[in-house]
């Protein structure tokens, strides 16, 4: 498991030197998962297949903005392929804006002592969404995994709008707080 | 639980940070949001932990393999023409490197005080690199004479960054990078070549300039984000 997010680490950063065939053996390692990421947002092979394209053009383009040390290279990689399928499902609505100067900001890699709190909280997680009542651990599970909006979830766990936002909106903070405890 | 429930960073401005992360908010949120992520410092931090927090659940995501065909659509869209193995603007513009070689001959004979004129152009060997990197709006230009083993590095855009210094890195084949030391970007600085540097150094040697803790990485090895890279190339 290490060895195998070293080499990840490793072929990434022999990507930001533009290096083709380190690139490709990424893509070899890694496209499975981050497939696996932009269908299950999208919901549509071929939309998914087109958005594959585009997350290894930008890791291509951004692979030396990944730091080692900081996020783990997969979730790294899994965040630039769940952010741009994000940035799909919002360019289906209308006000399309300014979206890629917060994509920028995934770039930013955490201090290296956020990343030992952050190591700590990943093995939390699953304990702290233990402790929400069943549908709301969901509804935060759902919206991370699936991309769904506040209406989705709304529809999805037949309640209204409004408590849909409630629910996770304090969720999230009682989540905050048992990972920061 | 956290001291900086004031203005930026209150639990209002975490649940936000928090329905970011997870994509929750529409268009006009979302961007606003982002923006005003990247400019305080606490909602920064609060969105990278957010990151970090939520990124366990990434195991969640099963894995499928991708479809036949999409590599090949990739490879063809990033390198079009694969037999050109350079890349990058600054490397299609002829006229731009007759530029920086006649400025740098004016560099040297300036400041040498050398006369220009019985001097032919560019007969030694010499090299060139332009060093810049995608998303990254510093630029460097770097020559070197290898008659007589300078290296003079120009920066042709970039700003410094409180706090942090642009390190040169000499990257020889799979060799580890070897520090160059610490460069500044609104100046010509020529470089000072350790013998271990000069030995290896020739046309393939990658420059790299990464950005630092002030001083420098204190490790010997680059840390901070590649900002502009580029090969040695014979003119």
């Amino acid at each position: 498991m290490s060895q195998s997010t070293a080499d990840i680490a490793d072929l990434i950063g022999r990507t930001a030197l533009k290096d083709r065939g380190a690139f490709r053996d990424l893509y070899q390692r890694t496209s499975a998962k981050l497939f696996g990421v932009t269908l299950r947002i999208l919901k549509d092979r071929s939309e998914a297949e087109e958005a594959l394209q585009e997350v290894y053009v930008k890791i291509w383009q951004r692979a030396d903005r990944y730091a080692a040390g900081g996020y783990s290279p997969i979730s790294w990689l899994v965040a630039i392929a769940r952010n741009h399928a994000l940035d799909v499902l919002r360019a289906r609505k209308p006000l399309a804006d300014d979206l890629d100067g917060a994509l920028e900001v995934a770039d930013i890699a955490p201090d290296p002592e956020q990343a030992a709190i952050g190591q700590g909280e990943r093995g939390r997680i699953d304990a702290c969404l233990a402790e929400l009542e069943g549908d709301k651990a969901e509804a935060v599970r759902a919206a991370y995994l699936d991309g769904f909006s506040y209406e989705e979830l709304a529809s999805r766990f037949s309640v209204p709008l409004n408590t849909m936002r409630t629910w996770l909106r304090r969720s999230l903070i009682k989540l905050r707080e048992c990972l920061s405890a | 639980m956290s001291t900086d429930e004031q203005s930026e960073g209150g639990e209002g401005d975490q649940v936000l940070v928090a329905e970011f992360a997870l994509g929750l908010l529409d268009n006009a949120e979302h961007a606003a949001v982002g923006r005003r992520i990247a400019d305080h410092p606490l909602l920064r931090r609060e969105y990278r932990l957010w990151r970090l927090r939520l990124s366990a659940l990434d195991r969640e995501f099963a894995e499928t393999p991708a479809p036949a065909g999409v590599l090949a659509r990739i490879e063809a869209r990033l390198f079009p023409g694969a037999t050109n193995t350079s890349s990058g603007s600054l490397w299609q513009s002829l006229a731009f490197w007759r530029a920086v070689a006649a400025a740098f001959l004016v560099v040297a004979a300036v400041s040498i005080g050398f006369n220009l004129a019985p001097r032919p152009p560019l007969t030694g060997p010499e090299l060139v690199a332009a060093l810049e990197a995608e998303g990254s709006n510093v630029k460097f230009v770097a020559f070197y004479d290898q008659q007589n083993g300078t290296l003079r590095l120009a920066a042709l855009s970039g700003a410094a960054v409180p706090g942090k210094d642009y390190e040169l890195w000499s990257i020889h084949g799979k060799d580890a990078p070897i520090s160059m030391g610490v460069v500044p970007v609104n100046a010509k600085t020529n470089v000072t070549m350790s013998p271990t540097v000069k030995q290896s150094f020739g046309a393939g040697t990658v420059l790299a300039v990464t950005l630092e803790q002030t001083g420098g990485s204190p490790t010997g090895a680059p840390q901070g984000p590649v900002v502009a890279m580029g090969t040695a190339t014979a003119i």
